[in-house]
C-alpha cells in the first residue's frame, strides 16, 4: 500500500513563481506593493499613469477571461467598453442615477451584448472570429455615433467636473487609484476563482480542443457565452470607471479598434490565460506609451509611435508566450511524484 | 430609373477597384490563414510609390505599375522574411499583433517621411463618359478593366501551372499539402509577396482616384476584411463578386437610407454572412469553422 | 545715529531686499500647446503648430512679455483621451496654468474638460463646437466663432449677396445642406439648421455623412436628384476632394458652392482638384482680410506672419492656421502683459474686462466674451462673440474675401457656377 503524502499545508502551497492554479509569493509581492503604492501616495506626479494602468490591468484581466482562458480572440471588446461607460454616463446625466448602481446595469447591458457576439459566432474560429468581433464593435461605434438623441452622437458626453462622492466623482487623484485598484483586484480575484473552479476547468477544456470537451459532455456553446458574458461585464465595469475618470466620452474613441486591440495586447504581451500576464502587460505597456509619448511626442511626429510599434513587434516575435511565459521558463522543474 | 442604374453602375465600378486591393488579402488570408491587419498600410506605401513615380517622371500613374509592382513583391518578401515568417511559428495571436505593430509603425514612418499632406496625380481623364445619361468615370472603367484582367490571369496561373496547384493545396489542408511534398513555407513566401505585389497593381487604379496620406490605409482595410470574408477565403472569383456586394451595398443603402451609415449596411452584411454562410460565397467549405492551417 | 550710518543702513536694507526679490523678471512664460501632432488630424495640426511657433518667436524677439520669453511645452493630442492625459501631464508634472491649442473641436472639448478640472486657463483658438462653452467652465475662453457663427456667415451671404445676384426670391431658392458627422460637421449643421429655420427657409437636402467614406455617388446622385441650386457643405479635405471629383464625374451643377472651412479652405484643395476649385465660396476664418479694416499696429504683425509662414511652409496659410495665430497673438498682447500674479482667476478676468473691436486681430476679428449672460445659456460662457467669419472664394490667382462687404476685397465672381463642361 503506498502512502498518500501529507496534504501540503497552506503557506506551501504557495509557489515562488506564478503558475496556474496556485497563488504565487510574486503576485502577492505584486499585488502587496500596489496597495501600498496607493496607501503612501507614491510618485504623486505619475499618479494619471498608475491610474491607467490599474484600469487597464483590469481591463485586460476581463479580456483575458474570454481570450485567454476560453480562447476567444476577441478584437472587439471596445463595444462591450462603450456600452458599459455609455450605460452608466447616460443613467446618470438624464436619469440622476449614481453611477455606483450605474455601474452594474451597464455590466449587465454589456453582458447582454457578449452572450449576443458570442451567440452570432457560435461557430467561427480564429482570424474569422476576430474579424467579426471587430464588426460587431464597428457596429456599435456607428450607432454610438448617430444616435446623437441619446448617446450626445459625435459630440460625445460630459460629465461635470465636480468632486461628487456619491456620484463617483471623485476629488483627488489618490481616490481614482484606489478605485481603480478594487477594479483590478476584483478582476484578479475573479480569474483565480475561475482557474480553480469547475466552470474554469470548462473554459480551458474548451479553449484547448472543443471537440473533445463537447465529447467529454461539456456544452460549447453554454460555456462560450457564460465566459465571453462574464468577460464583458467586466469590461463594462471598466467603461464606467474610465468615463468617471476622463469625465469625457467621445465615441470615436472609446468604441475604437485601437481600444480593442489594446485590450488584447495587455494580456498577450504578459502571458495569456494566466491570472498575473495581464497586470504585468498592462503595468510595462501604459506606462512606457504614455512616457514615450509625453518625452518624444514634441521630437518629430510619429517618432514615438515608431518606436513604440518597432518595440512591440520585437516583443511579439521573441516573448510569444508573453513575460509570464518567460518567467514560467525561469522556474526550476519540479520532480515527478 | 435612371438613378438606381447609376448608382449600381458606379457601385460595381468602386468595387471592382475594392475586389482588385482584395485578392492579394484573400489570398495571403487563404494561405496563410493570417490576418495582416497591415494590409492597409502596404496599400498606403504602394500608393505612394505611385504617386512619386508618377511626379517624378511626369507619367500616368497607371504606367508606375512596371516599377511599383516589383518593388511591392520584393517589399512584401522582407516583411515576410522578417515580421512575418518568425511570427507563423507562434500562437497565433503573435502575428495578428505582429501586424498591428506594423501598421502602426507603417503610418508613422511615413508620416515622419511624407507628412501629413495630400497626395494627389492629375486627372487622366478630363471628362467622364456619359452612355444614356449614365455617368462613368474613365478611370473607374480602367479600373474595373485592370481588376478583370488580373482576376482571369490569376484563375489561369491557380487553375493551370504548378504554383497554382501548390497554392490551392495549401489552402485546402496545409499538413496534407506538407506530406505531399509541397514545400509549404516557401509556397507561403511567394504568396506573401504576390500578395503584396498585388496590392502594388491596386495602388496604380486607385491613385487616379484617392488621394494618398499616411492614414489612407485606415478607410480601406475594414472593407477588404469584409470583401475577402464575404467571398471566402482564399477565392479570388469570391473577392471579385464580394467587391461588387460591398460596392452596391455601399452606393444603394448610402442613397436610400443615410449616408451617415456609410460603414453600417455592410458591417451588417458581414455578420449576416457570419451566421448564415460563414465560409463566406466561394470560400473553402469549413475554413472557417475548422481553424487553422498548420 | 550718525546721517552716514542712517544712510548706510538704508542702503543695506534696500539691497538686502532687492536681492531677495524672487527673480521672476528672468523666468520664462510657460503655455502648454494641444495639437494633433500624429493621427488623421495631424495635417491641420502641424500648420496650427507653426503658426503658433510664428507668434512665440515674434513675440520673443520684441522682448517677451514684459521682459518674460515665451515658452511652450507641447503635448500631442491625437485623440480626446491622449488630450486629457496630455493635457494632465503638462499641469501635473510641468506647472503650467495657461494652455491653448486644440485645433478640432473633439480635442477642444477634451482639452478644456482637463483643464477646467485643474482650474487651468485655456485658450482655444480654433475649436468651434458650441458644447466647448457651455459647459458652464470658469476658465475657458473660445476665441476662435463658435459653430453656429460659421453657418451664419454662409447662409447670410446666400441671403444678402447670392439671392439678388442670382436674381431669384429667397424663398424660390432651394438650399443643399451636407455635414460629416464628426464635431465639427454636426455642430456647424446644427447650427445651419437652426438659423435657416429661424429665418424661415426650409433646407431642400440635410444629411450628414460618414467622413471616411470612399464612394461619394450615393450623396452626389441624391443632390442631383434634389436639384438644389446651392449646396453648403462642411468636409474635411480629403471628403471634399472625392465630393469635389465626383461631382464633376456625374455633372453635377449648381448656381453656387459653398463649403465650410476645414476641408474646403485648405490650401491643398487646389493642388488636388486643380483649376476646378476656382469659384468654390468658402466660409471660414478670413484667410487675408480688406486691409483697410484692420488698426494700422495689426496691419503690420499681419505682413510679418504671412511672410514667415510662407517662407517656412511655401504656401500661404490657410484660414485655421491664420485663426491660431491671431489668437495666440492676443492672447499675448492683450492679456499678458496685463497680468502679475498669471494665475487662472487673475486671467480670467483680464480676459472678460477685454473689449476689442473688430479689427484687432490679424485675421480681423474681435474680441468680447460672454459671462454666464448669453441670453440663450445661461451656462455659456468664455464665447468671443467677435470672431469674425466670412465668406472668401477661390479665383484663379489664389483667394479674395467677398462677403461681407466690410472685410470683403472684391465682390464675388462666377455667379452662378458654369457647368462642369465649363469649367
Amino acid at each position: 500500500m503506498t502512502a498518500m503524502p501529507a496534504k501540503p499545508g497552506l503557506l506551501q502551497q504557495i509557489s515562488g513563481l506564478p503558475q496556474r492554479g496556485h497563488m504565487s509569493w510574486f503576485e502577492i509581492i505584486l499585488l502587496a506593493i500596489c496597495v501600498a503604492w496607493v496607501a503612501f501616495g507614491i510618485a504623486p506626479t505619475f499618479q494619471d499613469v498608475v491610474v491607467l494602468s490599474f484600469l487597464f490591468a483590469g481591463l485586460a484581466l476581463a479580456w483575458n477571461i474570454a481570450g485567454g482562458c476560453a480562447g476567444l480572440i476577441s478584437f472587439g471588446h471596445a463595444a462591450f467598453f462603450g456600452i458599459g461607460a455609455y450605460t452608466s454616463t447616460i443613467l446618470f446625466l438624464n436619469y440622476n442615477v449614481t453611477p455606483w448602481i450605474g455601474i452594474f446595469v451597464g455590466a449587465v447591458a454589456a453582458a447582454v451584448a457578449g452572450a449576443v457576439l458570442s451567440l452570432i459566432c457560435a461557430r467561427l474560429k480564429g482570424p474569422f472570429f476576430i474579424l467579426s468581433s471587430l464588426a460587431f464593435a464597428e457596429v456599435a461605434r456607428i450607432i454610438a455615433l448617430n444616435w446623437s438623441s441619446v448617446t450626445g452622437g459625435a459630440e460625445g458626453l460630459s460629465i461635470p467636473p465636480v468632486p461628487d462622492l456619491a456620484n463617483m466623482v471623485l476629488g483627488s487623484k489618490t481616490a481614482y487609484e484606489a478605485l481603480t485598484l478594487v477594479y483590478l483586484l476584483a478582476a484578479y480575484a475573479m480569474t483565480r476563482w475561475l482557474e480553480a473552479s469547475r466552470f474554469g476547468f470548462y473554459l480551458f477544456a474548451i479553449r484547448d480542443n472543443d471537440e473533445a470537451a463537447a465529447a467529454a459532455g461539456i456544452n460549447p456553446l453554454m460555456v462560450r457565452s457564460a465566459a465571453m458574458a462574464l468577460s464583458a461585464a467586466l469590461t463594462g465595469m471598466g467603461g464606467t470607471l474610465f468615463a468617471q475618470y476622463f469625465l469625457y466620452l467621445d465615441p470615436t474613441y472609446v468604441i475604437s479598434p485601437e481600444l480593442s486591440f489594446q485590450f488584447a495586447l495587455l494580456p498577450a504581451v504578459g502571458g495569456l490565460g494566466t491570472a498575473v500576464g495581464p497586470i504585468l502587460g498592462s503595468f510595462l505597456i501604459t506606462p512606457l506609451s504614455e512616457l514615450l509619448r509625453a518625452n518624444l511626442g514634441n521630437a518629430a511626429a510619429g517618432l514615438h509611435l515608431v518606436i513604440y510599434s518597432a518595440g512591440l513587434i520585437v516583443v511579439m516575435l521573441y516573448f510569444p508566450s508573453g513575460i509570464a511565459g518567460a518567467l514560467e521558463k525561469l522556474k526550476p522543474r519540479r520532480p515527478q511524484r | 430609373m435612371n438613378t438606381i442604374f447609376q448608382l449600381v453602375i458606379s457601385g460595381l465600378l468602386i468595387g471592382s477597384v475594392y475586389a482588385l486591393m482584395s485578392i492579394g488579402l484573400t489570398l495571403i488570408f487563404g494561405v496563410l490563414r493570417v490576418v495582416n491587419f497591415a494590409h492597409g498600410e502596404f496599400l498606403m506605401i504602394a500608393m505612394y510609390g505611385v504617386w512619386a513615380f508618377s511626379r517624378l517622371l511626369g507619367l500616368n500613374p497607371y504606367f508606375a505599375a512596371i516599377a511599383v509592382v516589383p518593388a511591392m513583391f520584393l517589399f512584401g518578401a522582407l516583411v515576410y522574411r522578417i515580421v512575418i515568417g518568425a511570427a507563423l511559428a507562434k500562437p497565433h495571436l503573435v502575428v495578428v499583433f505582429a501586424t498591428m505593430g506594423l501598421s502602426i509603425f507603417l503610418q508613422n514612418v511615413a508620416l515622419m517621411a511624407m507628412t501629413a499632406d495630400l497626395r494627389d496625380v492629375p486627372p487622366i481623364f478630363a471628362r467622364s463618359i456619359s452612355i444614356g445619361g449614365i455617368f462613368i468615370k474613365g478611370e473607374l472603367l480602367l479600373g474595373f478593366i485592370v481588376t478583370l484582367l488580373c482576376t482571369v490571369i490569376l484563375q489561369w496561373v491557380i487553375k493551370h501551372t504548378f504554383l497554382g496547384k501548390a497554392i490551392r493545396a495549401t489552402v485546402q489542408d496545409g499538413e496534407a499539402a506538407k506530406l505531399m511534398g509541397i514545400a509549404v513555407p516557401r509556397i507561403f513566401l511567394i504568396t506573401f509577396a504576390a500578395g503584396s505585389a498585388l496590392v502594388g497593381l491596386a495602388a496604380c487604379v486607385m491613385v487616379p482616384l484617392f488621394s494618398v496620406f499616411p492614414t489612407v490605409g485606415l478607410n480601406f482595410v475594414l472593407i477588404a476584411f469584409v470583401i475577402v470574408v464575404l467571398g471566402g477565403m482564399g477565392s479570388i472569383e469570391g473577392a471579385l463578386l464580394g467587391g461588387f456586394c460591398v460596392g452596391v451595398v455601399q452606393s444603394v443603402s448610402a442613397y436610400y437610407v443615410a449616408p451617415a451609415f456609410g460603414q453600417l449596411f455592410f458591417f451588417l452584411l458581414f455578420l449576416l454572412v457570419m451566421i448564415f454562410r460563414p465560409n463566406g460565397l466561394f470560400g473553402q467549405k469549413g475554413a472557417a469553422t475548422l481553424g487553422m492551417n498548420e | 545715529m550718525r546721517g552716514i550710518e542712517r544712510i548706510g543702513i538704508i542702503l543695506a536694507s534696500l539691497l538686502l531686499a532687492a536681492a531677495s526679490l524672487p527673480a521672476k523678471a528672468q523666468e520664462n512664460i510657460r503655455i502648454g500647446v494641444l495639437l494633433p501632432l500624429t493621427g488623421p488630424l495631424a495635417k491641420n495640426g502641424l500648420e496650427n503648430w507653426e503658426a503658433m511657433q510664428i507668434a512665440r518667436d515674434m513675440i520673443n524677439e520684441r522682448g517677451g512679455i514684459n521682459g518674460r520669453k515665451v515658452e511652450y511645452l507641447q503635448g500631442d493630442a491625437n485623440t480626446p483621451n491622449a488630450a486629457i492625459s496630455e493635457t494632465e501631464r503638462l499641469i501635473t508634472k510641468d506647472g503650467i496654468k495657461i494652455t491653448t491649442g486644440s485645433f478640432a473641436s473633439p480635442i477642444a472639448i477634451a482639452v478644456s474638460q482637463a483643464a477646467e478640472r485643474h482650474g487651468v486657463f485655456h485658450w482655444e483658438t480654433t475649436g468651434a463646437a458650441e458644447v466647448i462653452t457651455r459647459r458652464g467652465f470658469k476658465h475657458t475662453f473660445q476665441v476662435g466663432a463658435p459653430a453656429r457663427k460659421y453657418g451664419q456667415a454662409a447662409v447670410d451671404f446666400i441671403l444678402n449677396d447670392l439671392a439678388k445676384r442670382l436674381n431669384k426670391p429667397v424663398d424660390a431658392l432651394k438650399i443643399a445642406l451636407l455635414w460629416e458627422n464628426r464635431a465639427f460637421g454636426k455642430s456647424v449643421g446644427d447650427g445651419i439648421r437652426a438659423y435657416t429655420q429661424s429665418k424661415g427657409i426650409k433646407l431642400a437636402y440635410d444629411e450628414g455623412y460618414d467622413q471616411t467614406a470612399t464612394d461619394m455617388t450615393p450623396i452626389v446622385q441624391k443632390l442631383k436628384d434634389v436639384a438644389p441650386d446651392i449646396v453648403i457643405a462642411i468636409s474635411f479635405p480629403n471628403d471634399a476632394i472625392l465630393f469635389q471629383r465626383k461631382a464633376k464625374e456625374l455633372d453635377f451643377n449648381v448656381a453656387a458652392f459653398i463649403g465650410v472651412s476645414a476641408g474646403y479652405s485648405s490650401p491643398d484643395l487646389r493642388d488636388s482638384i486643380g483649376d476646378s476649385v476656382v469659384g468654390i465660396c468658402v466660409a471660414d476664418f478670413p484667410p487675408k482680410v480688406n486691409a483697410a479694416v484692420l488698426t494700422p499696429e495689426t496691419k503690420k504683425v499681419a505682413e510679418e506672419f504671412y511672410k514667415r509662414y510662407e517662407a517656412k511652409l511655401k504656401r500661404p496659410p490657410a484660414g485655421h492656421a491664420a485663426a491660431g495665430f491671431s489668437a495666440v497673438w492676443a492672447l499675448f498682447t492683450e492679456v499678458l502683459p496685463k497680468a502679475k500674479t498669471f494665475e487662472p482667476d487673475e486671467l480670467r478676468e483680464i480676459a472678460l474686462k477685454l473689449d476689442l473691436p473688430e479689427g484687432s486681430l490679424v485675421n480681423g476679428s474681435g474680441i468680447k466674451f460672454t459671462n454666464f449672460d448669453w441670453p440663450d445659456d445661461p451656462k455659456d460662457a468664455g464665447q468671443n462673440l467677435r470672431a469674425s467669419i466670412g465668406v472668401w472664394q477661390w479665383t484663379k490667382a489664389g483667394n479674395e474675401e467677398v462677403f461681407p462687404p466690410e472685410l470683403a476685397t472684391q465682390p464675388p465672381i462666377m455667379v452662378p457656377l458654369p457647368d462642369w463642361s465649363k469649367r
